[in-house]
C-alpha cells in the first residue's frame, strides 16, 4: 500500500481497552464494547472495521478494501479490530458476519472484501457511495 | 488442516444442489477461495448468500480456516421459449 497523502479517512478514537473483562453472566446486561461498536456504526456514514489501519493494513483483504475506498475518494472512518479480540467477537456477533474487514454504509453491512470487490468492479460501489 | 476437496465436499453436502470450486491459494490448508453455484441462493441478497456458505463452517472461519474468499452465484439458466 502506498501512503495516502490526502488522508481520506477519519481515524476513530475507539478505546482498545474500554472496560474490565466482563464476567460471563454480566455480558448480557452490560456490554461496553458492543455499545461502542453500535455507536461508531451509527455515527459514521461509511465505516470500515479492519485489521490494522488504513496507513498500515495488517491483512491483504483489509488493504484491498481500503485501496478501493481510497480509489473512489470516499471518506471513511476506520476501526482496527486487532488491539482487543473482543472487538472482533462483538462485531461478528452483531453483524452475523464472521470475517474482517466489514464495511458499513448508513448503518448497514455492505459486506467484506469479496462483496466490496464485486461492487467496485461493477460500479455499484461508486453509485452507493455517491 | 483442511484440503480444498474437504471444503468443497462440506459446502456441497450442506447446501443441497450446490456446486463449489475451491482453491487452496496458499497451499497451507487454511486460506481458501471458493466459487459456489447454487439454486438455494435464489431470492437472497449477496450478504445472505455469503452467510449461507459461511454458516457451513461456523466458528472455524477465522479459526482453523483463516480465510474463505467467496463468490456466490445462481446456476446459469438457458432461456427457453415455448
Amino acid at each position: 500500500m502506498s501512503a495516502d497523502p490526502a488522508s481520506q479517512y477519519q481515524p476513530l478514537p475507539m478505546s482498545a481497552r474500554p472496560a474490565p473483562a466482563p464476567t460471563p453472566d454480566a455480558s448480557e446486561q452490560s456490554n461496553p464494547i458492543r455499545d461502542a461498536i453500535v455507536q461508531a456504526i451509527e455515527a459514521h456514514k461509511l465505516i470500515l472495521f479492519m485489521k490494522g489501519t488504513p496507513e498500515a493494513p495488517a491483512c491483504g483483504f483489509s488493504a484491498r478494501t481500503v485501496a478501493m475506498l481510497q480509489a473512489l475518494e470516499a471518506p471513511f472512518a476506520a476501526v482496527d479490530v486487532l488491539p482487543d479480540p473482543r472487538i472482533r467477537q462483538e462485531l461478528s456477533a452483531l453483524s452475523q458476519w464472521p470475517t474482517i474487514p466489514q464495511l458499513f454504509l448508513d448503518g448497514e453491512l455492505v459486506g467484506g472484501c469479496d462483496i466490496v470487490t464485486e461492487m467496485y468492479e461493477s460500479g455499484e460501489l461508486a453509485q452507493a457511495l455517491s | 488442516m483442511a484440503s480444498a476437496e474437504d471444503i468443497k465436499q462440506r459446502i456441497e453436502t450442506a447446501i443441497p444442489g450446490a456446486h463449489a470450486d475451491v482453491e487452496d491459494y496458499t497451499g497451507g490448508g487454511d486460506h481458501f477461495r471458493a466459487t459456489v453455484t447454487a439454486q438455494a441462493f435464489e431470492g437472497l441478497g449477496r450478504i445472505e448468500q455469503h452467510r449461507l456458505v459461511y454458516a457451513v463452517f461456523g466458528s472455524e472461519i477465522g479459526g482453523a480456516i483463516h480465510a474463505l474468499a467467496l463468490k456466490t452465484q445462481l446456476p446459469l439458466k438457458i432461456p427457453t421459449t415455448n
